[in-house]
């Protein structure tokens, strides 16, 4: 029998294991559905997500449920007070499948699909940042102990001690400055760039300590010890020697705060710090409908239809619970104590 | 003596972060504010008079710029040190200097609303998630475990904010129970309720919102420590010498699963206090949370420093308080602290979002 190497060993024991191979396959399906889901779905149905319609609305403004036919006339008709006439039969119509997304009827399941598009770009892009702030700082304190060690821990303890959202209110004020506007047409909304910076900046400190306290560990391995007989540099070490032992660590930090950075847009969204509300995320999806902190909304059934909730809601879980799954899969299968 | 010396480490160390929190705290506000807004006070600047040098000298002072600032830094400090959280003033219409009162009452209202929040909330979590916890963490993999595990998943992914409104929209629909607004424990003159029964009647959904968040996390947590236990000798010995397995369960296997719990629950303070802004504002709750979103992020054109400065030591002053009263608990319950110096602790990841 070949030996096998770390990772495809643990691509086989991943294999074996049915509940990550589903909790995989589910996030490849968010994946793809957030990419090219949005855009197929206006394809098909022949209408796009930002474009309002009259007739998916009541009177009262409450968005028309599931699998509606909305129809489409040339010209709406009025009566005398100006209240919209139902149109002619044979009126062409259009098919809402997961129904309206508010007052201006708009595709619930294309915006409900951008909105995913929208909240995994800021989740990825804000793990991403923290990971950049964090791999230096960590390795650095972890290795090298000491004063900058000291410096690190306080920091990271008054971070952590300090309720994160008064950071992340304050530095939206008064220090993000034209980061807020940062995008690029439909693929990268504004906003995006600007909540995965503050996100990012100020979840750092969970894998810096995470980083720290395995380098911590490691320094002392006979490895290293050995490296450093034959001569190599602390920076040699460093980057050949102890940053691969981080691999397995990061990735499973990486799944699970992908998930948890999605949960944090929401609160941004609550927060109304958020992507401005004609975008759509997840977060936004939600907040039209329940308000910000500043205007919380009391639910008004005239007014909204309860699959205005749902949906968002469980497409938050669904992709956050099979991030999680698969994190925690690929963490056993990468522990080099299991044996299978 | 060794506990003794441990919780004095763990004081020293929540002053430390205590001074690093009104360092910071400087330091941002005189990042933010090095232009004053002159006009905002001089009502001829803003109709396009040039500055006069009185002017700014005033507005300057009132904004602190005109101190040195390790000064101002020690001095806040020996302020604080006496109880004394500094007063506010404002410029009146001659452009004199007046001073307008302390800082600390109306932020100290505040805190108790929220540390009501807080503190009911987090029996109420205790209550529920030690036995949900320990009924999914001993035979992992049962349908009660995984019913549970997802729901308790379910709950993470449900936003305190949202979850709060439809529990009020609920509350509000049956009609049992007051669903907006705050009574002190004791009434005073000027208040139009209070007492004990209103104050309580008044927090039930609030502290039902807390739970229903924190039992999520704590659920998985007791779970985990509850499943990485049962295996230990003890617990065999235990089993073998004929106790039940409620007995087995509530004293051998849940307070040693408790220990790693309640290092969380220290790590976890300032993250309650930042659902709490949520929670809130949902109910309507007068609160240091949402008091402190407006302050350091609302709607004020400028920023105030003995207002920023009373609200980030309160709030960290309930962290470390609160990490203290952990630390003592953990010490009465595990002789052994303080033996390791240094542990790493470190929040949960899904206490990283608040």
């Amino acid at each position: 029998m070949r030996p096998v190497g770390p990772w495809r060993a643990g691509w086989r024991r991943l294999r074996r294991d049915r509940g990550s191979l589903v909790a995989l396959a589910a996030v490849a399906a968010v994946v793809l559905l957030a990419l090219f889901g949005g855009a197929a779905v206006s394809r098909l149905t022949g209408h796009s997500g930002a474009e309002p319609f009259m007739y998916a609305a009541s009177a009262s403004q409450k968005p028309v449920g599931p699998w509606s036919h909305v129809p489409t006339p040339a010209v709406p008709r009025y009566d005398a007070y100006g209240n919209l006439l139902t149109p002619p039969k044979g009126t062409k119509s259009t098919l809402f499948l997961l129904g309206a997304d508010g007052p201006l009827g708009r595709d619930e399941l294309i915006r409900l699909l951008d909105g995913l598009r929208t909240s995994l770009e800021v989740g990825v892009f804000a793990m991403l940042i923290a990971l950049l702030i964090s791999l230096p700082v960590g390795a650095v304190a972890g290795y090298f102990g000491g004063l900058v060690d000291a410096v690190v821990s306080q920091a990271t303890e008054t971070m952590m001690a300090f309720p994160l959202l008064l950071f992340l209110v304050f530095a939206n004020r008064y220090l993000l400055g034209d980061i807020r506007a940062v995008g690029w047409s439909w693929v990268v909304p504004s906003g995006v760039v600007g909540e995965a910076v503050l996100i990012g900046v100020f979840t750092a400190f969970y894998p810096t300590r995470l980083i720290r306290a395995q380098m911590f560990s490691l320094r002392s391995a006979e490895f290293v010890e050995a490296a450093h007989m034959v001569g190599a540099t602390d920076r040699r070490i460093l980057r050949r020697h102890l940053l691969p032992h981080l691999a397995p660590t990061l990735l499973v930090w990486g799944g699970i705060a992908v998930g948890t950075n999605i949960l944090a847009e929401v609160g941004l969204s609550f927060l109304g710090i958020g992507v401005d509300p004609s975008i759509p995320s997840l977060g936004s999806l939600l907040s039209t409908v329940w308000g910000t902190i500043f205007n919380p909304h009391s639910y008004d059934s005239q007014a909204y239809t309860p699959w205005q909730t749902v949906f968002p809601m469980v497409t938050i879980v669904l992709t956050v619970v099979s991030l999680n799954r698969l994190s925690e899969g690929v963490r056993s299968a990468l522990d080099p104590r299991s044996i299978r | 003596m060794r506990v003794a010396r441990y919780l004095l480490w763990r004081a020293l160390r929540g002053v430390a972060v205590l001074l690093t929190m009104i360092a910071l705290t400087m330091a941002l506000y005189f990042a933010v504010e090095t232009k004053p807004p002159v006009m905002f006070f001089f009502p001829a600047v803003s109709r396009g008079q040039p500055v006069t040098p009185a002017e700014l000298k005033v507005v300057d002072h009132l904004f602190y710029l005109d101190r040195s600032k390790v000064g101002l830094y020690f001095d806040y400090v020996a302020h604080l040190a006496r109880g004394d959280f500094g007063r506010y003033s404002t410029i009146d219409p001659d452009g004199k200097l007046v001073d307008v009162g302390p800082v600390a009452p109306l932020y100290l209202r505040e805190v108790r609303a929220t540390l009501s929040i807080l503190v009911g909330g987090a029996i109420l979590v205790l209550l529920l998630s030690l036995p949900l916890g320990a009924i999914s963490g001993s035979r992992i993999g049962s349908w009660r475990d995984r019913v549970i595990s997802f729901g308790a998943l379910v709950l993470v992914c449900t936003h305190p904010m949202m979850l709060g409104l439809i529990l009020r929209s609920g509350g509000g629909r049956v009609n049992w129970l007051p669903t907006t607004g705050y009574c002190p424990l004791v009434r005073g003159s000027s208040d139009p309720c209070g007492g004990p029964v209103d104050w309580a009647s008044h927090l039930v959904l609030p502290w039902l919102t807390f739970a229903l968040l924190f039992l999520a996390l704590y659920t998985r947590m007791v779970r985990a420590s509850v499943a990485e236990t049962i295996h230990e000798d003890f617990v065999r010995t235990a089993r073998a010498k004929g106790a039940s397995q409620a007995r087995v369960l509530g004293r051998h296997v849940l307070p040693s699963a408790s220990l790693r719990v309640l290092t969380m629950v220290g790590m976890e303070i300032g993250t309650a206090i930042g659902v709490c802004i949520y929670i809130e504002s949902a109910f309507g709750i007068g609160g240091i949370g949402s008091g402190a979103v407006s302050q350091l992020g609302g709607g004020n054109p400028f920023l105030n420093l003995p207002s920023d400065l009373a609200i980030v030591v309160l709030i960290t002053l309930i962290v470390v308080i609160g990490n203290l009263v952990v630390d003592l608990l953990y010490a009465t319950v595990d002789p052994r602290v303080g033996v390791e110096r240094g542990t790493q602790r470190t929040k949960s990841l899904v206490g990283g979002v608040f």
